[in-house]
């Protein structure tokens, strides 16, 4: 056998570790700062668990959306990819670049208008619920915030999306921040964070933390 | 014998497919039983069952249909049998820098770069071979190689040589060459029959004889055999230069499947297509960006999808994430008879050079869940913001389609513009702007502001801040607006505004 074939042939072996190697994308594991001190500070482990779901949860102008956004920088910080489900249509893309996201590296996921139209107001939340699932289980993104409402979709398929989320976001390791209102049915999720924007700065208050670290409530604002 | 001038001489590796239009009537069979190619009504080729049964080529099919009554025959189609050589000769670019197609089973190869990866010639020249023949099994081919200086010996050699490949050394061509029986020279009718006469029956012999002597009995077609038989053909190759976009196609009828009632498989044939149309693709460094499956259907009508693929790309992998969404999905209202999966646009795959900390898997899953999104919700839902200079709020971004970033581009890179656009300081933009702005009824006390009933509901006003004068594009649709930014109790601040034309409160807003 000559030289270049064992050179041949171990740079075929090398490949194939290699390939073993990088076959899936790295577990994210540990936390993604919410990039705000405050709210660190109170979450279990210093932020959104990754792997996990997380519900920030409060009315239309609570402050959730920026904290959800704020994540995001952090996870694009490192040179990962962000994801943020628009199901509602609502995300103003200049207030995000504003708190210092690249556009280039958020991917905004809108529902089209055949999936929200017809008055079949459940089937765009459930599109939206199903790309959400598929970018959480993915492995390319290391946060996710999912804007969908949940009022359109019969409770029982709500609490099945919500639990396919919490999967998701398991297998892929990726932190997922699931926005929503008061009434919301919850996430069997790690983490609700229950937000108001009625003070000066937003109030956060932490009303379940069952995976990450143990029951608990505290408040920051 | 006379050595060939070996240093003038191009090395070639020459691809024969025997009996290739039976090759290309099995490939769309699971189970290899009696089959015939027939041209007229005359046998072409058989299978060897068909064969072993008692039918030969050159029977006329009822002969061989008197000797084999379970014989299936498919008429000899040329242009098809053309295309197919051309198909693969799209796939072995990636492994030669020129290939010319050899009507009507050879395709030859330049392997005068085998040896730029190191190793001896000989170690290169037949570890190129192995490589061309393992990519022609792949895609369902069976051949065999030769390697020589020169076409004409490659192909004589690749054609009769004892081996699946057989190689002669740079200025050994006559040598390998000697032993071969006269018909592999391909003379013309007649003249290795007047040649046996004297004696010479082997390309050995021939290229002993003076090719003046065989000028002056055979014209010019004898002097061309002996410079052969010395193994000297200085033809150049000819490239072959792909002008359309690959496209396979199976069509099922007349064969043992006859036609699929369901996805399962339907999607097994289209992993099928997606690997050979990937491999003729990335033979010519493209990549598919957008792909059509034909689902001909029994007995007609057609079913069409279209699929659009995150990036550019020669993956068949990468292409039958989204191809199984959409045909699971699918609702077929008839069986399938034919599938075809062509490229419908492609563009050049660049590639990169991976640098320590690149994470090339994760570039992977990013496409993988792309084209699976873009299948089900279209590539309309897969966006990315871009700042636009406009005073308009809800104009001041675009949304275009996302694009998977270069592996490399660091972040923050390629951005355009201010990226709050020309609409004021952006810290004072909402994250949420409503698609319509609602119109809102203020009441006061004293002229001041104290509460705002959005939705039927009153909201004591907190605090204000405002106005920001928006105003401008008189030219088209003019606007002219005063925003503020209003905190009320119980929610939390929104952004409101009031028309300069006729005066209104709307809401457009929330700092949520």
């Amino acid at each position: 056998m000559g030289a270049a074939s064992r050179q041949r042939e171990v740079l075929e072996e090398l490949r194939r570790q290699i390939h073993l190697l990088e076959r899936k994308p790295a577990r994210r594991a540990g936390v993604l700062p919410s990039g705000r001190p405050e709210v660190d500070a109170l979450l279990p482990g210093g932020g959104f668990p990754c792997g996990s779901v997380t519900d920030l949860v409060g009315g239309p102008a609570s402050g959730k959306t920026e904290l959800a956004l704020r994540a995001l920088r952090e996870a694009q910080e490192s040179g990962a990819f962000a994801a943020y489900v628009d199901g509602r249509g609502e995300l103003y893309p200049p207030a995000a670049v504003a708190l210092g996201i690249d556009p280039a590296r958020l991917l905004i996921v809108r529902p089209p208008a055949g999936e929200r139209g017809g008055g079949e107001a459940c089937r765009e939340a459930m599109g939206g619920l199903w790309a959400a699932e598929a970018l959480l289980a993915s492995g390319a993104f290391a946060a996710v915030a999912v804007d969908v409402s949940l009022r359109p979709v019969p409770p029982r398929r709500a609490e099945a999306m919500l639990r396919r989320l919490r999967s998701a976001a398991e297998k892929g390791g990726a932190a997922a921040l699931r926005l929503g209102a008061p009434r919301d049915p919850s996430t069997p999720a790690a983490l609700r964070l229950e937000l108001s924007g009625a003070e000066r700065s937003p109030a956060v208050r932490l009303v379940r933390g069952s995976a990450a670290g143990g029951e608990g409530e505290g408040d920051a604002a | 014998m006379r050595p060939e001038p070996a240093e003038r001489l191009p090395r070639v590796l020459a691809l024969v497919l025997p009996e290739l239009p039976l090759q290309r009537a099995l490939r769309a069979r699971s189970a290899h039983g009696q089959l015939a190619v027939v041209e007229g009504d005359r046998v072409v080729h058989c299978t060897a069952p068909a064969r072993a049964a008692g039918a030969r080529p050159g029977d006329s099919l009822v002969q061989a249909r008197a000797a084999c009554a379970d014989l299936a025959a498919v008429p000899l189609e040329p242009a098809k049998d053309r295309a197919a050589l051309r198909a693969l000769a799209e796939a072995l670019l990636s492994l030669a820098p020129a290939v010319e197609v050899a009507f009507p089973d050879s395709l030859l190869l330049d392997a005068s770069a085998a040896g730029i990866g190191g190793g001896t010639s000989e170690e290169a020249e037949t570890g190129l071979a192995e490589r061309a023949l393992a990519l022609c099994r792949s895609l369902g081919w069976r051949g065999r190689a030769g390697i020589a200086s020169g076409k004409g010996p490659a192909q004589m050699l690749a054609r009769h040589g004892a081996q699946e490949v057989v190689r002669a050394a740079p200025g050994e061509a006559a040598r390998a060459l000697a032993r071969l029986p006269l018909t592999a020279l391909q003379l013309p009718s007649g003249m290795e029959a007047r040649l046996a006469a004297v004696g010479v029956t082997d390309v050995g012999a021939l290229s002993r004889l003076p090719p003046e002597t065989l000028a002056h009995r055979f014209g010019p077609a004898g002097a061309q055999a002996v410079r052969l038989a010395c193994g000297e053909d200085p033809r150049p190759l000819v490239p072959f230069a792909p002008e359309t976009f690959p496209e396979e196609s199976w069509d099922l009828e007349g064969t043992e499947v006859g036609v699929l009632e369901s996805a399962e498989p339907v999607l097994f044939a289209v992993k099928r297509l997606a690997d050979r149309v990937a491999t003729r693709l990335a033979g010519r460094g493209l990549g598919a960006g957008r792909l059509r499956l034909t689902l001909g259907l029994y007995p007609r009508g057609e079913e069409r999808l279209d699929l659009s693929l995150a990036r550019p790309s020669a993956d068949a992998a990468l292409w039958l994430v989204p191809l199984r969404e959409r045909v699971g999905n699918l609702r077929l209202p008839a069986p399938v008879r034919e599938l075809k999966l062509s490229v419908v646009e492609a563009a050049e795959v660049p590639a990169e050079q991976l640098v320590a900390g690149d994470r090339p898997e994760a570039t992977r899953a990013l496409e993988v869940v792309l084209s699976r999104l873009a299948a089900r919700l279209g590539d309309v839902s897969l966006l990315a913001a871009r700042a636009v200079d406009r005073h308009r709020p809800e104009a001041a971004y675009q949304l275009a389609r996302f694009e998977v970033p270069s592996l490399h581009r660091a972040p923050g890179e390629g951005e355009e513009g201010d990226p709050g656009g020309g609409a004021g300081p952006v810290s004072l933009r909402p994250t949420r702007l409503l698609r319509l702005p609602r119109p809102v009824v203020a009441e006061g006390e004293g002229g001041r502001l104290t509460v705002l009933r959005l939705d039927g509901c009153a909201h004591g006003v907190v605090a204000l801040a405002g106005p920001e004068r928006l105003a401008g594009e008189w030219w088209s649709q003019p606007f002219d607006r005063d925003y503020y930014r209003v905190r009320l109790e119980g929610v939390g601040d929104v952004w409101v505004y009031r028309d300069g034309r006729d005066g209104r409160l709307y809401l457009h807003g929330y700092f949520d």
